[in-house]
């Protein structure tokens, strides 16, 4: 029997029974479109948020102060005995395969322009700060080059905050007093919008000496480094622990935290998470298949006489098992496309009403779906399959 | 027709078929399943987080240094122009009639050592109000004096204890936390884990020590109790406005509550468990069609049956409930079986994995039932019907298919 016949005499079976085989169909049709549609939407969100770190760079790394095996959440804690100083920056400066160091402080505080306030972020860093993370200055420009420890009453700020505070007035030569300090500003930052629900534009940049005696604070709470080399990271970062280890005593009580490593980290917990979510998902598509196996087993008891007929004209038990089974595949891989259709189509729409739901679709996963509804049927067919080939064709015949 | 007579022929369908009763019933038990299970999970998970928000207890005020206008971060991001002292801790007491006891509290991280051995620790400085306001409990010795903010003594966690002196008496002995000694005065019970900070690996040292151990002058964060829970909110903004007035007239802090860092938790996972038991439900749909699929090739089958009680008098409605009892009769019995199954399963990890949160509750089980017994309903529906509308004449005539 050729692939063709197979594949008629399996349509036909499905044609002849067309309002079950559709339900049957249903049943997979629902559970691989809920299965595209949640790994859609976990793939667009990994796709999303890997692109938000990657406008950052990838040569980018941060060094906090606190270990994040013990507190679990460095930064937060931030108190260490040896804290990251100036010193700590500078002597980082120094080492080869870094391009930049920026020490950072930052804390929140009300930024005053006339009667409007805001209260917002305050940013100490230095002249390399836009390099660094990549961003852009629109008008005016960045803080100047100082030494870490000379201050400048300068300030940048943030679109957000500039329109908060000026509206659509020009705010460059003008005084803001950020906690009653006075600041001239020189510079206004581009929208870079927000950063996973956090608002990059809400900030203010002012030079690290004045946040540090604006915060009365000793200790940086982030030093941030640009490495020369995307592919020669990993020495550097050995380079940067040995020196900040032998500059505190020997203890390791900073965390160095690379793009690479976070990006790694991320992509890793939100496949995990869109594989949970895909696989609940899936629990569809099991009962989808049982109902393959019912439908495959109420035929072959229907076609009893049938199957004992093509058996004495000469079908052997294998011809009657591929039957069956071309039969459940056709079944299931159909419902498969439909479904895929269907999940790829959801998905689009959900997009087109959310378009802050970003969804994406990779081909792989496609092909991945088809292979699966393929095999949905095999394995769902092949008890039923089985049993019209083992059925004795004598008895078979006799049947009513 | 008699109602008994009803199931009887229900049920005569059912037993007829029993590996496709069997099927139908294993699709539902399926979706009940997962459902119970993730439904389980997600009320076990909530539980849980809530649980060690209430071991917070429910009067306390939580202030932290900064506001900012864009929310959720100024918590973490604690720095404001205008130190949060002790000072500022102590005049909450005196100022705000509704707060009880405050603690100041400053964390931060660093290397504990006795002799040879070394651990990284979490250092907590604080005073002896952390003990009540915490509910801490004490194993052995005392906690942090009252009257001595600046002494160099330390209580050790548990874990602390277990690791740098294994085996000995701590109390009396010397520790060395960053470059400076500490005596140990006390030892506190086992608390395990906290919000995601292991309290049995923290080591207590007075405040006033800690911002000089850490070069800080800024609180890391106040607690303040509140003596009763419907004060809460009156004594947030009085807290409010004696920081205010104490900072210069600006408003540099932030006041949480449990409620709202609770209400928030409550909120997400209320919405996850939602949606995944949702995810999971959409199986059900399709153990429905299963059962609809099924029901249609009864009716088909028993074509003559249905001629033959028509012919005897029997109405449509009662033709269409024997179907839909039947229908009925196999979802429900599918969602008991999923039920257990789910139950089962969760107590199982549970067992496994004594710290997995599962808690099924109470009406998620009911729920479980009426939706498998509203699946069977809704997707016998349409066999019913079609069984209802045979004609009986023709219904009769035809030969077994």
């Amino acid at each position: 029997m050729s692939t063709r016949d197979l594949l008629r005499l399996a349509w036909h079976a499905i044609w002849f029974h067309r309002q079950r085989s559709l339900l049957t169909m249903l049943g997979i049709l629902i559970g691989i479109a809920s299965v595209i549609l949640l790994t859609s939407i976990g793939e667009g969100t990994r796709t999303y948020v890997l692109s938000q770190f990657t406008q950052f760079g990838t040569t980018l790394a941060a060094i906090n102060p606190g270990k994040i095996s013990t507190s679990g959440l460095p930064g937060a804690l931030g108190n260490t005995v040896y804290p990251l100083t100036f010193e700590d920056a500078e002597a980082l400066e120094r080492i080869r395969g870094l391009t930049r160091v920026v020490p950072v402080i930052m804390g929140a505080a009300p930024v005053e322009f006339g009667s409007a306030t805001r209260n917002t972020f305050v940013y100490g860093v230095t002249a390399d700060g836009p390099e660094v993370w990549r961003m852009g200055v629109r008008a005016g420009r960045f803080l100047p080059r100082l030494d870490l420890r000379q201050g400048a009453p300068v300030a940048v700020l943030g679109p957000k905050v500039k329109r908060e505070l000026f509206g659509d007035q020009n705010c460059l030569g003008r005084h803001v007093r950020i906690s009653g300090q006075r600041y001239l500003v020189i510079g206004l930052m581009e929208n870079k919008g927000q950063f996973l629900g956090f608002d990059i534009d809400d900030s203010v940049y002012i030079p690290v000496a004045e946040a540090k005696r604006l915060f009365n604070r000793d200790a940086l709470q982030e030093i941030d480094v640009l490495f020369a080399n995307a592919s020669f990271i990993d020495p550097v970062v050995e380079r940067i622990r040995d020196l900040l280890k032998q500059r505190h005593k020997g203890t390791e009580d900073f965390t160095i935290t690379t793009q690479t490593g976070m990006l790694e980290t991320l992509d890793r917990v939100i496949r995990i998470v869109s594989l949970a979510v895909g696989g609940i998902g899936a629990i569809s598509l099991l009962v989808g298949s049982i109902g393959i196996l019912t439908m495959m087993w109420i035929s072959v008891n229907e076609r009893t006489s049938e199957i004992g007929l093509a058996r004495a004209i000469g079908a052997t038990p294998g011809q009657i098992l591929l039957l069956f089974l071309s039969e459940a595949t056709l079944l299931s891989t159909l419902g498969g496309v439909l479904g895929l259709v269907t999940g790829i189509g959801l998905a689009q729409l959900l997009h087109h009403y959310v378009p802050a739901l970003p969804v994406r679709t990779p081909p792989e996963f496609v092909l991945l779906a088809l292979a699966v509804s393929f095999l949905v049927g095999l394995l769902s067919g092949l008890l039923p399959a089985q049993r019209a080939s083992r059925l004795n064709p004598v008895v078979a015949l006799t049947a009513e | 027709m008699r109602f008994p007579d009803l199931m009887h022929f229900a049920a005569g369908g059912l037993k007829g078929h029993r590996l496709r009763t069997s099927l139908s019933l294993l699709g539902v038990g399926i979706g009940v399943a997962s459902v119970i299970l993730l439904t389980g999970l997600g009320e076990g998970a909530r539980r849980y987080i809530a649980g060690e928000f209430a071991s917070l207890g429910s009067n306390l005020l939580i202030i932290v240094p900064g506001k900012t206008e864009t929310a959720g971060l100024a918590p973490l991001i604690s720095t404001a122009p205008h130190d949060l002292t002790r000072q500022d801790a102590e005049s909450l007491v005196l100022k705000v009639r509704a707060i009880r006891r405050v603690a100041p509290v400053v964390v931060g991280t660093a290397s504990a050592s006795s002799g040879e051995r070394s651990r990284e620790v979490t250092v907590v400085g604080s005073t002896r109000d952390l003990l009540h306001i915490r509910h801490l409990k004490m194993a052995s010795g005392r906690f942090l004096p009252a009257d001595q903010p600046d002494a160099a003594v330390c209580v050790l966690g548990a874990r602390v204890q277990r690791e740098l002196f294994p085996e000995q008496n701590p109390l009396g002995q010397l520790v060395r936390i960053g470059e400076w000694r500490f005596r140990v005065i006390g030892v506190m019970a086992p608390r395990g884990t906290s919000i995601g900070m292991n309290l049995d690996d923290v080591v207590e040292i007075p405040v006033e020590t800690a911002l000089r151990l850490f070069n800080r002058h800024s609180l890391f964060r106040i607690l303040a109790e509140v003596d009763s829970h419907d004060q809460l909110d009156q004594a947030r903004r009085a807290a409010i406005a004696v920081l205010t007035e104490r900072h210069a007239g600006e408003e540099d802090v932030t006041v949480l509550t449990q409620d709202s860092v609770l209400g928030s938790f409550d909120m997400i996972f209320k919405a996850l468990t939602a949606a995944l038991a949702g995810i999971a439900a959409i199986s059900l749909g399709v153990a429905g069609i299963g059962i609809m699929n099924v029901m249609l090739v009864s009716v088909s089958e028993r074509t003559r049956e249905i001629g033959l009680l028509k012919a005897v008098g029997v109405t449509q409605q009662q033709v269409i409930a024997v179907f839909l009892v039947e229908a009925a009769i196999l979802s429900t019995a599918g969602g008991v079986v999923g039920l257990l199954t789910g139950i089962g399963a969760g107590r199982l990890l549970q067992g496994l994995y004594p710290e997995f949160p599962f808690h099924s509750p109470g009406w998620a089980i009911g729920a479980a039932i009426a939706v498998s017994c509203m699946v069977g309903l809704t997707f016998g529906l349409l066999p019913a019907r079609k069984a209802a509308r045979l004609d009986p004449v023709q219904a009769l005539m035809m030969r077994k298919a």
